[in-house]
């Protein structure tokens, strides 16, 4: 089993517990072993850049540099906005000396130094890159045959990536459902933000987003929306009741986390992955 | 013998002498041994300035000149014309860069000093040991090699050919035309493309002085200016040439169809034997090899059996020629940017989208729908149109450049579009570029006509609706900017004027060539103001869009041009060959022939009979590799002997040591 | 004797670590603003705001709301052709503002940002319900109901701790942070 720095970040404590739960079962039923970064600390998603810039850099780095002081050659994180963060922290770390030099001058008062050596990785990329597809389909019990699902990219994970065809049309999402034996839809919303950094700080907006995306996953006939994000998940689900009563519609679509949907088809049991009222309601679609 | 040494040291404005001490740069190097003048003067160059070279040189019986200033590159012939017109010989003659080298590159005054006084140094020590040559003369072939039968290389093969000499128009599609045969309407006249190109192609085609190798391709050039041997490979067509009349029958009886995704931009198809577009110069049809039948399976032969003259020769093979020319004009043209690049407009995944060249073919009367504008299911006719400027330019992510062409050619669709359907057209750009004769009022007739100009630049083109007037149309959208608005803007069909790109294969051909390619590929002019048709390569010249984007106008423009520098060359008949070549000293050659696998150019060759290596003069470019490879040291560099560069370092080092020692006694 | 800045050059020195190119190289092509997800809500367009920065227009630019409605999806950074990271300037204007303390009145977001920033400070991890101090207050009653409503569920869901956790080298934390900017306590 190979070991993976893991770094879950806040919202798997407390939002995104089915995220959490269904990570760690996916993960240990297909080989990979994440190994939680002792005392790590928030990473401020987008909160810290608006105080200050180094700040919001050094407390990232600071998981960065528990993470290399394992050994470990990969920081795993299973939330986008850590992901991203993270990613363009090591990337910066590597090429400006100075910001480096600044960040470690502070990490001192932790016993932490930090390189920009680690290799930054999302989980779903872990599953993709390492695992492998043919690896999945092989120990898929269960293929999620006719579940319409939506990949939701969302649009932190595209972020650092500078392949441009990749940023706007991303596909392994799609590989990965298909090879979990379920029907990806093509629809246009597929990485466009959620508007999750503004459910607290401009909810009409985040509304409003929230509100065409779910327009475009419902008018392309999807089962279920998949999501790579805590904050993603719990704004395209927690708030559609909101997004009904703003807007008027009747949306009542599921909103899952990969992990959970590859958890079904691998055959995990419900309770290990966080499927419970919701998968009465899959069930339900599947029928349809 | 003690040589007479007279240095001179520029000013060049302020360019040196704002950071250089000219005056003491003059005024130390006049002590330097063999030196019998030192003077500065503001603009070396200019003809009170070299004749100031050419009275010291008359009046003072001076043996050796030395000019500090600015790169070789720039004036070294200007200062040998100078010598030579004074009756030195021009190889006495050596420059110190005190600017690209010195006073551009540090604004210390007291090091910039120190540094030409070093530099002017090394000249003089160096000046005092080069020998007088004498320059090759070599004749010029008067053949001409045009590759490329666009616009471009068409009108500069007639310009050459109506001049009396004899040109070899190479191009690798089976008829001349280039992209000006797609096009539909030139602006800003509005003239049909093919009405204006065709007279042009058949003269070409017609001709006494061109021969014309279509469907051919150059494989190899070797030689310099006046004696290159060329190469090319002609395809075979498996149609004889000699007995085909152009009757057109074995295209209507060829029963394979394919997708013509050169010509009709994959809006139609062709057969398997075709002629590219009926007004194709030649006439002849090529057989598409590996989508034949009878290549493929070994039946049919369809065109065989009912062609009147028995010209279909399936066993015809490529013909290899060699030709030797003279000059090579480079006018290849340009590639059409990929629009598939940018996801978010949709070209490839939304029906409706359109490249410029897809429109241009649908607009064509002689186009996939006879020059009516429908969306994909050739039935429907749009009632809006987008037009979107700048697709893949004026970019960081894809082109950086201006493409220089779109926003007429926008403009021009703009016109067509309303022309043929009435329908409404949106224009959406960053800024409207209409710098050329007649261009502005070509803007002007577009607002008039009632086009709707929204200036921004487009972030998406969407088929997801948000409300009923969306569905099931093209939504663009974008920030008017001019009112500070996004704004959703429902088309049917959306047309991308996607930028031009350099061929993608312009890097190899550059090579074949010996020129050069720019960080974006397109081939490097001598001088983007003064010199835009020649290379740094003499006798292959560039001419049209392959140099950078451009119109029609000025691609016509460039092809004269480098037809006259062409013609120019050719009626100067004989031409100086840089006598800076190498040598081989024959009593201590062995002829171990490590020399002659080094050589990049093939200018050494081997004479069996004594067992020596050979330098051919007028192939050596004086690169030196030999010089280095040799290992007895036989073969030497003519100007840059072992003995030359060694006393231009000695000089260099003992002036910088005269330094320290100086530093050292003030301390 | 130091130069006043301009308005133009404090913003470009605040994005001390973006790889972009500078906000001065921007052609006002507008395809931030096109792509822009949150463009309704925004007083002025992001171009709008790199035009005013361009022009010095301090008060306007800090009084617009346009960069606390940014949502940050960096959506309009990958498509500028001028290769500005608008997404990164956004940022530093919130900063900015943070810095001089002027905003427009009745947004959410500095006092979030701010309250965030002193949460991370005092626990080093993230706990919602004390964020909600920040916004409350600024709901409506029917709004305040619902969100209460949308918490309890959460909770009783196992999505939300009633307590908050805590790093365990705090007070290392802290001192990290007192290296970077003066603030929390490190008693």
């Amino acid at each position: 089993m190979k070991q993976y720095a893991y770094y879950p970040g806040c919202s798997l404590e407390s939002l995104g517990k089915n995220y959490r739960i269904s990570a760690l079962a996916v993960s240990g039923e297909l080989g990979v072993e994440l190994k939680e970064l002792e005392d790590w600390n928030c990473c401020g998603a987008t909160a810290y850049f608006p105080v200050d810039e180094l700040l919001a850099y050094t407390l990232v780095s600071r998981n960065l540099a528990i993470a290399e002081k394992t050994g470990l050659q990969d920081f795993v994180a299973p939330c986008s906005a850590c992901y991203k963060n993270a990613y363009t922290t090591n990337k910066y770390l590597k090429s400006d000396p100075d910001l480096a030099e600044h960040i470690n001058y502070a990490l001192e008062e932790d016993n932490l130094q930090v390189e920009g050596k680690m290799k930054v990785r999302h989980l779903i990329e872990v599953f993709i890159e390492d695992v492998g597809f043919e690896e999945i389909k092989k120990k898929v019990a269960y293929p999620l045959k006719g579940l319409r699902v939506a990949p939701y990219y969302g649009c932190q994970i595209v972020r650092p990536r500078k392949d441009k065809e990749d940023v706007e049309n991303p596909q392994f999402f799609e590989k990965l459902l298909s090879a979990i034996g379920a029907e990806p839809i093509e629809y246009a919303s597929k990485a466009r933000c959620c508007g999750g950094s503004l459910i607290i700080t401009n909810r009409k907006a985040a509304l409003d987003m929230v509100h065409k995306l779910l327009q475009d996953a419902v008018n392309s006939n999807a089962n279920v929306i998949a999501t790579t994000c805590p904050m993603c998940n719990v704004n395209l689900e927690v708030y559609q009741g909101q997004v009904n009563q703003e807007f008027g519609t009747d949306f009542s679509i599921p909103v899952m986390y990969f992990t959970q949907l590859m958890g079904m088809a691998l055959g995990i049991e419900p309770k290990r992955i966080g499927v419970g009222a919701s998968m009465l309601s899959l069930a339900q679609s599947i029928e349809k | 013998m003690t040589e007479k040494i007279g240095v001179y040291v520029c000013h060049c404005g302020s360019n040196i002498a704002g950071v250089v001490d000219v005056a003491e740069v003059a005024r130390w190097a006049g002590q330097l041994p063999g030196v019998v003048v030192a003077r500065d003067y503001k603009f070396m160059c200019s003809s009170p300035g070299q004749e100031l070279i050419q009275k010291d040189i008359q009046e003072m019986g001076l043996t050796r000149v030395v000019v500090a200033s600015c790169s070789p590159h720039l004036h070294e012939k200007t200062f040998r014309g100078a010598c030579a017109r004074a009756g030195l010989n021009p190889y006495l003659f050596e420059m110190a860069n005190i600017r690209e080298q010195d006073s551009w590159v540090t604004s210390d005054k007291t090091e910039a000093t120190k540094k030409a006084k070093a530099l002017v140094a090394a000249a003089v020590s160096r000046v005092a040991h080069q020998e007088a040559l004498e320059a090759l003369l070599v004749p010029i072939d008067p053949n001409v090699l045009v590759v490329g039968g666009g616009i471009t290389g068409i009108q500069a093969a007639l310009e050459i050919a109506d001049a009396g000499d004899h040109v070899y128009l190479v191009e690798r599609e089976p008829s001349i035309g280039g992209h000006m045969a797609q096009f539909d309407k030139t602006f800003p006249t509005l003239d049909c493309s093919a009405c204006i190109l065709t007279p042009k192609m058949v003269s070409a085609g017609n001709h006494k002085n061109i021969t014309l190798l279509t469907w051919s391709e150059v494989e190899n050039v070797s030689g310099y200016v006046g004696n290159f041997t060329v190469t090319i490979r002609k395809k075979a067509r498996y149609v004889d040439e000699a007995i085909c009349t152009g009757c057109g029958v074995c295209q209507e009886k060829c029963p394979k169809k394919v997708v013509d995704d050169v010509f009709e931009v994959g809006m139609a198809r062709r057969k398997a034997i075709y002629t590219p577009f009926p007004q194709a110069v030649p006439n002849y049809p090529v057989i598409d090899r590996p989508n034949c039948t009878f290549f493929l399976k070994g039946t049919c032969k369809a065109c065989e059996k009912f062609c009147p003259t028995g010209a279909i020769k399936f066993d015809q093979q490529d013909e290899i020629l060699t030709v030797k020319v003279g000059n090579i004009i480079l006018a290849t043209g340009y590639d059409l940017f990929d629009a598939r690049r940018i996801p978010q407009y949709g070209y490839g995944k939304l029906a409706n989208v359109f490249t410029s060249l897809e429109f241009e073919r649908m607009s064509n009367a002689a186009g996939p729908t006879g020059g009516r504008i429908f969306l994909r299911d050739g039935v429907t006719v749009p009632k809006s149109v987008g037009i979107v400027h700048c697709v893949g330019s004026r970019d960081q992510n894809y082109n950086a450049y201006c493409s220089a062409i779109c926003c007429m050619q926008s403009l021009k669709f703009a016109h067509l579009v309303r022309e043929k359907t009435g329908a409404e057209v949106y224009e959406f750009y960053i800024d409207i570029r209409t710098p050329g004769k007649g261009y502005e009022e070509f803007y002007q007739r577009l607002l008039e006509e009632g086009t709707h100009f929204v200036r921004g630049k487009v972030a998406e083109v969407t088929n997801v609706a948000r409300v009923p007037e969306e569905e099931d149309r093209l939504i663009i959208q974008v920030e008017d900017t001019l009112i500070g608005k996004q704004r959703r803007i429902p088309v049917d069909m959306v047309i991308l004027s996607a930028g031009l790109q350099a061929r993608k294969d312009s890097k190899e051909v550059a090579k074949l060539f010996g020129i050069a390619c720019s960080a974006d590929q397109w081939f490097i002019e001598k001088h983007p103001k003064l010199d835009p048709v020649a290379t740094m390569t003499d006798g292959v010249l560039v001419a049209g869009a392959c140099q950078g984007p451009k119109d029609i106008p000025a691609s016509v423009a460039q092809g004269s041009a480098a037809a006259a520098r062409v013609l120019s060359i050719i009626g100067q008949e004989e031409i100086e060959i840089e006598a800076a070549t190498a040598i081989v000293d024959e009593e201590t050659c062995v002829g171990c022939q490590q020399c002659i696998a080094s050589c990049p150019y093939q200018a050494i060759v081997y004479l069996e009979d004594k067992g020596k290596a050979y330098v051919n003069e007028a192939l050596c470019k004086g690169c030196g590799t030999c010089v280095g490879t040799c290992l007895p040291k036989c073969i030497s560099l003519k100007h840059f002997t072992d003995e030359q560069l060694v006393s231009e370092m000695i000089g260099a080092m003992w002036a910088m040591n005269q330094f320290e020692t100086e530093a050292l006694e003030v301390a | 004797m130091a130069a006043e800045l301009s308005f133009s050059k404090e913003i470009e020195n605040i994005m001390y670590a973006s790889h972009g190119k500078p906000i001065k190289d921007c052609i006002q092509c507008g395809t931030c603003s096109g792509s822009c997800p949150a463009v309704e809500f925004m007083d002025n367009s992001p171009r709008e705001v790199i035009g005013m920065i361009g022009a010095n227009l301090k008060e306007e630019v800090l009084a617009t709301n346009t960069y606390w409605t940014c949502a940050s999806c960096y959506q309009c950074s990958v498509r500028c052709p001028a290769g500005i990271d608008i997404a990164d300037m956004m940022y530093a204007l919130k900063r900015y503002s943070m810095w001089k303390g002027q905003y427009k009145e009745g947004l959410i977001g500095p006092d979030f940002s701010e309250a965030f920033v002193k949460m991370i400070v005092n626990s080093g991890r993230s706990f919602e319900p004390i964020l909600a101090a920040t916004y409350l207050p600024k709901y409506s009653a029917r709004d305040i109901i619902r969100e209460g409503l949308m918490a309890t569920g959460l909770v009783l869901s196992g999505k939300m701790p009633l307590l908050p956790k805590k790093v365990k080298r705090l007070k290392n934390v802290q001192r990290m942070v007192r290296r970077i900017i003066p603030i929390g306590e490190t008693k």
